[in-house]
Order: structure tokens, then C-alpha cells, then sequence
């Protein structure tokens, strides 16, 4: 299995990118970009090919599962694990987004000083 | 980058969503306001505008510590999307419902910014903040006995010159002899010292002359012969009066829009204020605000201003707050009549901005210099029992939440009844003043010392540790120990024994107090003038 090392966060609000940074670089010595929404998204997963793609559900312009369907179609980004972050919590909603492909899905707010945690454990269970 | 940069990046973070979130709520109020306010049909785009922008304060508040906001938030968007779902057409109450909710929501964010206090260091440090208590004293010579006087009381005095010594040392409180030094010799340091209290001493005591002093900016004014006593007292009382904090005003009233008006002139003038909208509402805010004053409309639906204050006044807690009417009532023996039944005094509708300041800060000040006497004790100025109890309860439970344990000290003089019998009990209150007067100086600000009986003092540090508590009272201890009491031709000296216990090791402040009460007695036991720890539980 391969360190999760690279990880691209989509995410439309500054405030959440900036404290997301902090936390998955500062705290979990990850690399980190950051895109403002789903169509840059597309385009820098493709270029600096992450390890794993941290996606808002809600965003304007395209959403959460529609960008998910289209890195699915792209084939230099097919293979990238995505995990949703949402605001819903619903366990149907969450269902959902797994059912269409989402790794797994971190609940927003997050805690900045357990997020990079969270991800590993995600990372590690479906490397199992 | 170690754990103490990452939590300064997050706070700054924090600090600037705050900010942002501030205007979101602000937008959002805005926005529900409009809609309540509108005739027509309302949109579901509007509608979802709304929704969204509570979504985005659902999802993000709480990742930067505004928990409950976001709660509230996730509430509201559960609310609105109800109503989009079922496209059911809102009524205009529904979304005033909306903006109140909305408008709690920021005043807490308000609150929760303002009341943001920076955490005292873990170690315990006599910062220079914390000197001693520095008096000037400016008299042109023949300052040898008030300062011997002063300094046995353990102020720190010095006779200062005034061109050069008197700014750069900083005085706490500044003491200038009119009589001896001629105005435009000490009004220019006095300035260049603008943190300093002015006392005034004069050899006249004339109503002219008190008026001159009044106007010169004095705090307090003795004539000669200086009466010391009275002298240390009145310095006492300056030193008391505390870093102040924002006076508070609650105002009950259900014309929101002009209490919201009201709210943000007080807070331009740097009082802070909390609207309460439906009188049932009022002992909750009186509760969780605590006010100085509270601002009362006499007309509300329900229930009547008058009625209201009634209700305020069956609780014994809320006796000393002012009850101030808001009235547009002219009519002076209506006003009466109001004012017969309970509440203090009326202020007529429209008034000004200025005016609303200015009758609200000189009744909040009173009200505040009341119930800090009432709460002090008459012969130390320390805080009375029951209202150190309440602090070290408060502290202890702030101590449990952020884990940066507290403190809590025992202190018993020693051989006191031996001290009164011997010398007399005007002695035995000069000790107990010294004591105290020490124990201010050498504690920290942020920590409370009280008189919890008869030569008994109790103190509360927080975010302090045991050793750290222990060491500090250790050096008061030896201070004390070393001061030369004097009664009448005779000197002595007097000690006291010490008992500490921390919030790690205890759960309550009962517990607490007993634990150090018990150390305090272990310490008497071994010998008296000593400091013991109190055992844990284990």
C-alpha cells in the first residue's frame, strides 16, 4: 500500500480551505491544494494526480457527486479515491454518497486537530 | 512547527472567520427581515438563499469553535427546508421568528468575541503587572512620616521629584501636596502619568478648594493633618476598583427594532447590552446577563412595565439592580404612580443618543460601586465569604473545563487571639489589614483573595499548579514573617500558617475548601508558619 501523501481539497468556502490546510498539512504533514470548486478540480486532479480528492457536497456550480461522476470519466482521474466532506448526516445521505462511489464521507464542521487523523483511518481501512 | 504555532494559526483563523461570520449574520438578518417585511407572495429562491447561507454556517462554525452557533444554524436550514420541501407559503410571523433566532445567534457571537479573555499563563509568574502597589508621593520634602506611614501598610512609596523621577516609575497612585508644590510644577507630571490616581492634599478644606480638586481630576482629597488611617483606606478603595469592565444593560422591550437601536448607541459608547423582547423572558436575562441596570418599556402586550418590575423585584438577587423606565409617558403623576409600584426612575421617549448614554452610565456606575461595597469587607476591602465561595466555585469549574487546574489557599494567622490579647484588638485589626494588603500586592490579578472569617483568608488562583501556588504563598509567607509590626513603643512579629489544594485533585469547591482547610491545620500542627499541600484522595 502506498502512503497517503497528496491530497486535493475542493472545497468553495476560503475560510474552510485555509483551516482544512492547516490542518491536513501543519497537523498531518500532508501535501495539499486547494480548488475553489468542481471544474478547476477536474483540471488539477489531472495534472498533479493526488493520492485522494477531499470534495464538498454542496458547492455552486457543479456539486459534489457531479464532479465525482466526472473525474469518473476522465481516465487519468478514474482511479482516485474521493472522500465526500458534507454538512448532511443523515446515515441515508451517507449511504448515498458511498453507493455512488464515495470512499467515504467526513462530517462537517470537522476538527481541525482530528481531520488528518480521520483521513488516514479512512485511507488505511480500504487499503486493508 | 510545534502544537503551540499550529494553535496560533487556528486561533488567528478563528479570529477572521469570526469576522466573516459576523457579516454572514448580519446579511442573513437582513434578508429575514426583508421577507417578514414583505407583502407579496414570497419566492422559494429567496427562500433558498436563506437556506443556503445557514447550510454554510452549519458546516463551518462549529470547525472553528462556535459549536452552538452552528447547531442553531443546522436547526434553522432544517426549519427552512421543511417549509421548501412542503412549498408551503411562510407568513411573515414565521420569518420575524427567523430573524429573532438569527439575531440571538450574533448577539452570542458578539458575546463569545468580546468576552474572549486571554488565558493566564500555566506558571506562576509575578509579571510586572503585578508589582506592588506603587504611591508617589509629591510634597517638596517632608514626606518622611506619611511614607514611613504608607509603606507599613506595604504600598511601595517613594517621594518623588516631579520634573524627573515621577512618570518614569510609573506610580499606580499618585499623592501631591498642593500646599507644598505649586500647580504648574505637578500638573504636568500628574498628565504625563495619566494611569495614576490623583489624591490631593491641601491645607485647606474649603468648598472652593474641594471643588478645584474635583475639576483638577482628583480621586481623593485630605486635608492637613493627614488622618493616615483614612488616607490608606481612600487608597484602598482606588486600587479595588477593578480593570473595568463594560457596564451591561438589559433592555426589555418589545418594539425591536428601537431596542436594536438603543443596543448599538450603548455600544458605540462601550456599553454592552442585551434586548429582550418578551417580558417573560427577563429573569432568564437577568440570569445569564447579570446587568447592571435594566431599561424597561411601560408599555408591553402581557405584561405592563410597572407589573414587570414587580416581578423583578420578588427576587432578593436582583434588589440592587436599577429598574429604569423607557416610557414616551410625559405625564409626571403617571410617571409617579409607575414609580410607586416599583422601579427607579423614568426616562422619556423620544431621547437622544447623548442623553440615553449618559443617564445610563452614571445609573450603571452606581449601581456597580454599590454592590462591589456591598460585596467587600469593611475592614480589609477584601471580597466577604459568600461572594469569594461563588468565585472559587466558578473558578473551579472554569478549571475543570480547560484543564489548566486552580488553586485554592487556606490562611490563618497565627497565635492571633494571643496577638489581641496582648495588644489589644485595634492591633489585631492592623495585622489582619497588613495581611490582606500583602496578599492583594503579592497575588496575582487574575487571582481572588478573600476574608473568610475572623483571621482567616482565602484566595483562589487559576491556571495555577499546586507547586507553583505552594512556592507563591511560600514568599508571602516569608514576607509576612518578616514585617515589623508595630504596637504603640512595642514592635513584633506576627505569621500565619497556609493549606493548598488543586481542582486535579479535587472535584468541587466544597471538597476543595475542606482539603485545604485541612492542610491549613496540618500546617498549625507541624509548628505553624509553614505551607502544607493537602494530600489527593489516593
Amino acid at each position: 500500500m502506498n502512503p497517503l501523501q497528496r491530497i486535493l481539497h475542493v472545497e468553495d468556502d476560503i475560510s474552510i480551505q485555509e483551516v482544512a490546510k492547516v490542518a491536513l498539512e501543519i497537523v498531518g504533514g500532508f501535501e495539499v491544494e486547494s480548488c475553489d470548486d468542481g471544474q478547476s478540480a477536474l483540471a488539477r486532479a489531472d495534472q498533479w494526480q493526488p493520492d485522494l480528492i477531499l470534495l464538498d457536497v454542496m458547492m455552486p456550480g457543479i456539486d459534489g457527486p457531479t464532479t465525482l461522476n466526472k473525474l469518473r470519466e476522465q481516465s487519468s482521474t478514474r482511479e482516485i479515491p474521493v472522500v465526500f466532506m458534507t454538512a448532511k448526516v443523515q446515515p441515508s445521505e451517507i449511504e448515498h454518497y458511498r453507493s455512488i462511489g464515495a470512499l467515504d464521507v467526513v462530517i462537517k464542521p470537522f476538527d481541525p486537530m482530528t481531520l488528518a487523523a480521520q483521513l488516514r483511518e479512512i485511507w488505511e481501512r480500504a487499503h486493508d | 512547527m510545534t502544537d503551540v504555532d499550529v494553535q496560533a494559526r487556528l486561533a488567528a483563523l478563528r479570529e477572521q472567520y469570526g469576522r466573516r461570520l459576523s457579516d454572514d449574520l448580519q446579511t442573513l438578518m437582513a434578508q429575514a427581515r426583508e421577507l417578514s417585511a414583505r407583502q407579496s407572495a414570497i419566492g422559494l429562491d429567496a427562500l433558498e438563499t436563506l437556506r443556503q447561507g445557514l447550510h454554510r454556517i452549519a458546516g463551518s462554525a462549529g470547525t472553528f469553535g462556535y459549536a452552538a452557533l452552528s447547531r442553531n444554524a443546522r436547526e434553522m436550514e432544517v426549519w427552512l427546508q421543511t417549509v421548501i420541501e412542503s412549498a408551503a407559503q411562510p407568513t411573515p410571523p414565521t420569518l420575524v421568528v427567523l430573524h429573532d433566532r438569527l439575531q440571538e445567534s450574533y448577539r452570542d457571537l458578539e458575546l463569545a468575541q468580546t468576552s474572549e479573555v486571554v488565558e493566564p499563563e500555566g506558571s506562576y509568574h509575578l509579571a510586572s503587572g503585578d508589582r506592588g502597589i506603587r504611591v508617589a508621593v509629591l510634597a517638596d520634602g517632608d514626606t518622611d512620616t506619611l511614607i514611613r506611614a504608607l509603606s507599613g501598610f506595604g504600598y511601595e512609596c517613594r517621594s518623588l521629584d516631579a520634573q524627573a523621577t515621577f512618570p518614569q516609575w510609573q506610580p499606580d497612585i499618585a499623592i501631591v501636596d498642593t500646599a507644598k508644590v505649586a500647580d504648574e510644577v505637578w500638573k504636568p507630571a500628574v498628565e504625563a502619568a495619566p494611569k495614576a490616581a490623583l489624591i490631593l492634599l491641601s491645607g485647606a478644606g474649603d468648598f472652593e478648594t474641594r471643588l478645584k480638586a474635583v475639576r483638577n481630576g482628583a480621586q481623593g482629597f485630605f486635608t492637613h493633618p493627614v488622618d493616615v488611617p483614612s488616607l490608606e483606606h481612600r487608597l484602598r478603595h482606588l486600587i479595588n476598583l477593578p480593570q473595568q469592565d463594560p457596564y451591561r444593560v438589559l433592555i426589555v422591550d418589545d418594539d425591536v427594532d428601537l431596542a436594536e437601536h438603543f443596543r448599538l448607541t450603548l455600544k458605540m459608547a462601550g456599553i454592552e447590552s442585551r434586548v429582550i423582547s418578551d417580558p417573560r423572558d427577563v429573569l432568564k436575562g437577568l440570569r445569564d446577563f447579570v446587568p447592571d441596570l435594566v431599561l424597561i418599556d411601560i408599555n408591553m402586550p402581557g405584561c405592563s412595565g410597572p407589573e414587570l418590575a414587580r416581578i423583578i423585584r420578588f427576587d432578593d438577587d436582583w434588589l440592587k439592580i436599577p429598574l429604569i423606565y423607557l416610557s414616551a409617558e410625559s405625564d409626571a403623576q403617571r410617571q409617579a404612580k409607575a414609580l410607586a409600584q416599583a422601579g427607579d426612575d423614568f426616562l422619556v421617549k423620544p431621547i437622544s443618543d447623548v442623553a440615553l448614554v449618559a443617564a445610563v452610565t452614571a445609573r450603571a456606575q452606581r449601581s456597580r460601586q454599590l454592590s462591589l461595597a456591598l460585596a467587600r469587607d469593611g475592614l480589609t476591602g477584601l471580597i466577604k465569604h459568600p461572594a469569594i465561595k461563588e468565585l472559587i466555585e466558578l473558578e473551579v469549574a472554569r478549571g475543570q473545563r480547560t484543564d489548566t487546574g486552580a488553586c485554592v489557599v487556606m490562611i490563618d494567622i497565627d497565635r492571633f487571639k494571643s496577638i489581641n490579647d496582648t495588644y489589644g484588638h485595634g492591633t489585631g485589626d492592623y495585622v489582619i489589614r497588613l495581611l490582606a494588603n500583602l496578599l492583594r500586592q503579592r497575588l496575582r490579578r487574575v487571582d481572588h483573595v478573600g476574608r473568610y472569617g475572623g483571621e482567616e483568608f482565602v484566595a483562589v488562583l487559576p491556571s495555577c499548579s499546586l507547586e507553583n501556588a505552594r512556592d507563591a504563598i511560600e514568599r508571602i509567607r516569608v514576607s509576612f514573617s518578616e514585617l515589623e509590626c508595630v504596637a504603640d513603643d512595642k514592635t513584633f512579629h506576627a505569621t500565619f500558617s497556609a493549606g493548598v489544594s488543586c481542582t486535579q485533585d479535587w472535584r468541587d469547591a466544597e471538597t476543595l475548601l475542606e482539603a485545604a482547610d485541612r492542610a491549613m491545620y496540618a500546617a498549625k500542627q507541624g509548628g505553624r508558619n509553614q505551607t502544607r499541600i493537602a494530600a489527593s484522595r489516593q
